[in-house]
């Protein structure tokens, strides 16, 4: 398989899945071409500004902007269903509508959700 | 032969999806080579010493698999955070032979070798 797509439904703290799937996605990075898709709750992981100092872990939007070749595309619905719009967002995302979303994981080869 | 690879992140019992793996891989095992990567809480499931009350064992499950041919490996990072810790060979004294603790950079070796790949997380 030359291409992954990893899809991010869950909020980007309370539970260890958003750094799971980034970190997943991370290794893959060079071997594969990698795709993460923010949707659901996963959206809130586009914000720019992230302080999770309180929390104790590792603030995930920097992590976003460690992995400047990972391409990660957030669903716009799910931004604006949340009372998110597009200012502020991290500077490496990319807003996709539905067609955008489906297109991009149809030439992925493999969908993982974690 | 084809390779199929499953990936988990659910410890066993909370959901389904450790058994459902099990029977996957149990199938598959006659026709594909079967790549077995444990994330997250889902290296839970191969430790010893499991005694479900109402389920099947999981780790004696996935003990099987690996003794049928199933490559399964955990994520280091996963295991070290919840106590198993991998010696410098992936064996582990909480894991059966067969089954290794290995880097996370195991998932992308076997996704890129697969020609399919399944992930059952919640």
């Amino acid at each position: 398989m030359r291409s992954v797509f990893y899809l991010l439904d869950s909020a980007p703290y309370g539970s260890e899945k958003a750094f799971g799937l980034l970190n997943a996605a991370a290794t893959s990075l060079g071997e594969m071409e990698v795709t993460v898709k923010l949707c659901g709750d996963g959206a809130y992981l586009a914000l720019g500004d992230q302080d999770s100092k309180g929390l104790g872990v590792p603030n995930l939007a920097e992590i976003l902007r460690a992995y400047r070749e990972m391409r990660v595309i957030a669903h716009e619905p799910s931004l604006l269903n949340r009372g998110i719009f597009f200012e502020g967002l991290v500077e490496t995302v990319e807003l996709v509508d539905e067609e955008s979303f489906l297109e991009a994981m149809e030439g992925s080869d493999c969908l993982i959700l974690i | 032969m084809k390779t199929l690879t499953i990936i988990l992140a659910d410890g066993p019992y909370i959901s389904e999806y450790a058994h459902i793996a099990f029977k996957i891989a149990d199938a598959a095992l006659k026709r594909y080579h079967v790549n077995i990567f444990l994330y997250l809480d889902a290296v839970h499931i191969p430790r010893l010493g499991q005694n479900p009350a109402f389920f099947a064992d999981e780790g004696e499950l996935f003990k099987d698999l690996a003794e049928r041919g199933a490559v399964i490996r955990a994520c280091s990072r996963c295991a070290a955070a919840r106590g198993y810790i991998g010696k410098e060979d992936g064996t582990s004294q909480d894991y059966p032979d067969g089954i290794k603790i290995t880097s996370l950079y195991d998932l992308p070796e076997m996704i890129s070798g697969s020609d399919r790949v399944i992930a059952l997380c919640r």
